[in-house]
């Protein structure tokens, strides 16, 4: 028994205490390494990594601000901001930029009784869309089709491709003839913003069906948190029985 | 009893078949199946309550240390997963991909620190409150004051959370004014907790937790079998659908999967959605480290989880409650993201519109084409989760007013009866607070929650960590780590407030960048730990009786 009373983890002065500082030591080391050690490997190997829409768009994009954008850059414009567009995390006012873009750029690929055709339902759409109720309004569903049709055969796009099926949800009326200075500025920030993502080996590599580090820490890191405390419960036990230690 | 219950179930059967249409819809008025449910539910626990109600102080406050382990984890378990688990960690990751793991990750690893830490020997101290240990051990009735203010703060904090997660699924279900659905839903959570104390409130919080578990892995079922995953495990089979929205699907590959309201089960490749700190999301790698941290350390500082290890009957109990209630979590926070996941495809057509993030885990059943009562049964879990925590916040916020500042401060002569009316009292007092801050709508679930835990984090962890394993930290050292752990948490406090309040203080920026209210205890906890260390160096040391019992009580 410790005559002076002093308790100091760093310093355990009995053979239990001695005994429980290493058990701790050696599990938050794990668990320290397992959480922090991981991810600051994730950080070091990690490498940012364009999406091909990005490159796509980089090769275009001056010649689409200076106005020499030929059909088949403003296709490629119009198809790399649309996929923008579509993602998951975008926000408001990106998308806002993105949708005065892409109306512009496929307006511009139309020849003119395309674009009075286009003019049109797009109008029409607004219309419905004002007016419906819920998305499968019948009204709503038709005009959208129809809109549909009509802007994904002028940027080629297959009728079933994902990009198609929001191309009608991205044109505006209001964005037919220009694309504004401040729509350019926040369409260059932000496509690099959208398609450039952090990769490396543990991102790319695929377990159970998961992307590995998704898995690591969704999953793994829970079961080993569980597997940390039922070892350390477990050898307290054990040691206390050992040592014939009554709690 | 069974024939009560089944009578009662034959009878609204029919009314939950006929009303189960009215639920489809994703706002929107009164639902009467789910609805059914909802009191079905809640009448469950008032019962349960009563059946098992508090018959004196130490059954109020500790739930007379007859609580098995297994029992014991189930209540931790439930006392846990509040609406941020429930609701609030699914929107996390909905909203930012990979950065909402920090959570996952942070609420889970803080039980490990919890339990090699803290829970045996928080167990072996004997005493009821988190005030109460502080009191004690730091020889100080003005610390056993504080104490127990903190705990009342951070016991707040929580529950204005909890509240928001009650009125946000009664609006859903009642379509009522979210006004009136924190009112109800804080009246019904305060008469089970005051007539039950904690003995009710951990038998209820069993049940609630079985409830919670089941209403919130049904339709994960139906969702992996529905788009055709492995279901077996949905916890696994969601593997694929992270890898699907990372890499996108195509329409025409499954034209045959649609959602809800018609679109296909087809998204756009998103890699944002699943690599870590991506740029869309706009967090940071030092976000998620700080997130995790300061989770962590909170968690082993909640005085509302720390109080559960007063209600086992040993320390050998104690700790593997903390197993069984890690466990218990596990099988939430294992689940949780698997909402996130196909929340992103069945909301990915901008036709569904902005959704709101806290009440996706709903959205996403209902866009899954769920059949509506099972809507209706998770979003009644979501209730349920919200109640078993503030019932045990209620709990431990009146147990550090009434015990530790009207019985060790204020009057130390009160009689057991005149101590049970206090705990009531203060439990009376807190929900009304809660419900009135609840009202004012200050932030998301998630957020203030998490300003809870950063809180516990610079203040509470460190009192308890050098408490228990350094004799040499004494009142002096306590005063100064409380007062540099209070101060940071102060600045960081002010901060999110006026940013709320669209007001720009001097180094804004920074501030609310380094020191955000969610994970200001990255560093608060530290500082507060150095500075209890070196004033305990320059200070008289920690009485003998109190280095005596730590040796021959705490760590014999």
């Amino acid at each position: 028994m410790n005559k002076d009373y002093h308790i100091s983890f760093f310093r355990p002065t009995t053979e239990r205490a001695k005994h429980n500082r290493n058990m701790v030591l050696w599990l938050i080391g794990i668990w320290a390494i397992a959480i922090f050690g991981f991810h600051i490997l994730l950080r070091v190997i990690e490498k940012p990594v364009p999406e091909p829409q990005l490159i796509a768009f980089n090769e275009v994009w001056n010649d689409v601000k200076e106005g020499n954008a030929d059909a088949s850059s403003l296709t490629t414009f119009a198809n790399s901001a649309l996929h923008v567009a579509g993602k998951v995390f975008i926000s408001t006012e990106h998308r806002a930029a993105l949708d005065n873009g892409i109306t512009w750029a496929t307006f511009q690929l139309a020849d003119s009784a395309q674009q009075v055709a286009l003019t049109s339902a797009l109008l029409d759409f607004e219309k419905a869309e004002s007016e419906a109720n819920a998305v499968t309004d019948a009204d709503y569903l038709s005009a959208k089709r129809k809109l549909g049709g009509l802007a994904t055969s002028i940027l080629g796009l297959q009728p079933t491709e994902v990009l198609a099926k929001i191309l009608p949800l991205e044109l505006r009326s209001s964005s037919i003839e220009a694309i504004t200075a401040e729509n350019m500025e926040i369409i260059e920030t932000c496509m690099p913003l959208y398609t450039i993502h952090n990769r490396s080996f543990l991102t790319d590599t695929t377990f159970l069906g998961f992307p590995f580090h998704y898995f690591y820490s969704a999953v793994f890191l829970l079961i080993l948190f569980i597997g940390l405390c039922w070892a350390y419960c477990l050898r307290v036990d054990q040691y206390n029985k050992k040592m014939g230690i009554a709690e | 009893m069974k024939k009560i219950i089944l009578s009662l179930f034959t009878l609204s059967l029919p009314a939950l078949m006929s009303a189960a249409n009215a639920a489809t819809e994703l706002e929107g008025g009164f639902k009467t199946g789910p609805a059914i449910i909802l009191i079905s539910i809640l009448c469950v626990f008032v019962m349960v309550g009563i059946l098992f109600r508090a018959k004196d102080t130490n059954d109020y406050y500790a739930a007379g240390r007859s609580i098995s382990r297994t029992g014991s984890g189930m209540a931790i378990a439930s006392n846990w997963m509040s609406a941020a688990s429930f609701l609030g960690m699914a929107a996390l990751m909905y909203g930012s991909g990979y950065h909402g793991l920090a959570y996952v990750v942070g609420w889970t690893g803080g039980y490990v620190l919890l339990l090699i830490l803290m829970a045996g020997q928080i167990r072996k101290y004997g005493k009821y409150t988190a005030a109460d240990f502080i009191g004690d051990r730091y020889y100080s009735q003005g610390l056993r004051a504080t104490g127990a203010i903190i705990a009342i703060l951070i016991s707040i904090s929580y529950c204005v959370g909890q509240f928001a997660g009650i009125g946000l699924m009664f609006k859903w279900i009642l379509g009522l004014e979210y006004m009136w659905a924190v009112m109800i839903g804080g009246s019904v959570v305060l008469t089970y907790t005051l007539i039950s104390g904690m003995l009710g409130v951990t038998k209820n919080m069993q049940i609630q937790y079985i409830i919670i578990i089941i209403s919130f892995l049904i339709p994960l079922f139906i969702l992996t079998f529905k788009f055709d995953y492995f279901w077996i495990l949905p916890q696994i089979g969601y593997g694929s659908v992270v890898t699907d929205i990372t890499n996108g699907i195509p329409s025409a590959e499954i034209s045959q999967l649609v959602n809800a309201v018609g679109h296909d089960y087809a998204i756009a490749a998103s890699p944002e959605f699943s690599m870590p700190w991506d740029p869309a999301t706009g967090k940071t790698y030092f976000q998620w480290m700080a997130i995790a941290f300061s989770l962590m350390i909170g968690t082993a500082g909640l005085p509302h989880v720390i109080q559960r290890f007063y209600v086992v009957p040993k320390a050998s109990d104690a700790r593997w409650s903390v197993v069984w209630g890690l466990f218990f979590i596990c099988i939430l926070y294992w689940s949780a993201p698997v909402y996130s996941a196909f929340g992103k495809i069945l909301s990915a057509n901008p036709e569904v519109g902005k959704l709101s993030k806290d009440a996706i885990v709903v959205y996403t059943a209902q866009l899954g084409g769920i059949h509506p009562l099972i809507v209706g049964l998770l979003a009644a879990g979501g209730v349920s989760a919200a109640f078993s925590t503030v019932s045990g916040l209620l709990v431990a916020g009146a147990s550090a007013f009434s015990h530790d500042l009207y019985v060790k401060v204020i009057n130390p002569n009160s009689s057991p009866k005149k101590q049970l009316l206090m705990a009531r009292i203060g439990t009376i007092s807190m929900a009304i607070i809660v419900t009135m801050i609840a009202m004012l709508e200050l932030g998301l679930i998630g957020q203030l929650v998490a300003v809870a835990f950063s809180l516990a984090g610079c203040t509470i962890f460190p009192l308890f960590l050098l408490g228990i394993w350094w004799s040499g930290s004494n009142r002096q050292g306590a005063i100064a780590g409380l007062i540099v752990g209070g101060l940071i948490s102060i600045i960081s406090i002010t901060y999110f407030v006026a940013g709320k309040q669209g007001v720009v203080l001097p180094f804004h920026e920074f501030i609310s960048y380094y020191l955000e209210a969610w994970y200001f205890a990255w560093i608060g906890a530290p500082l507060a730990i150095l500075a209890n260390i070196i004033v305990s160096k320059l200070t008289p040391e920690t009485p003998e009786e109190i280095r005596k019992f730590l040796i021959e009580k705490v760590h014999s």
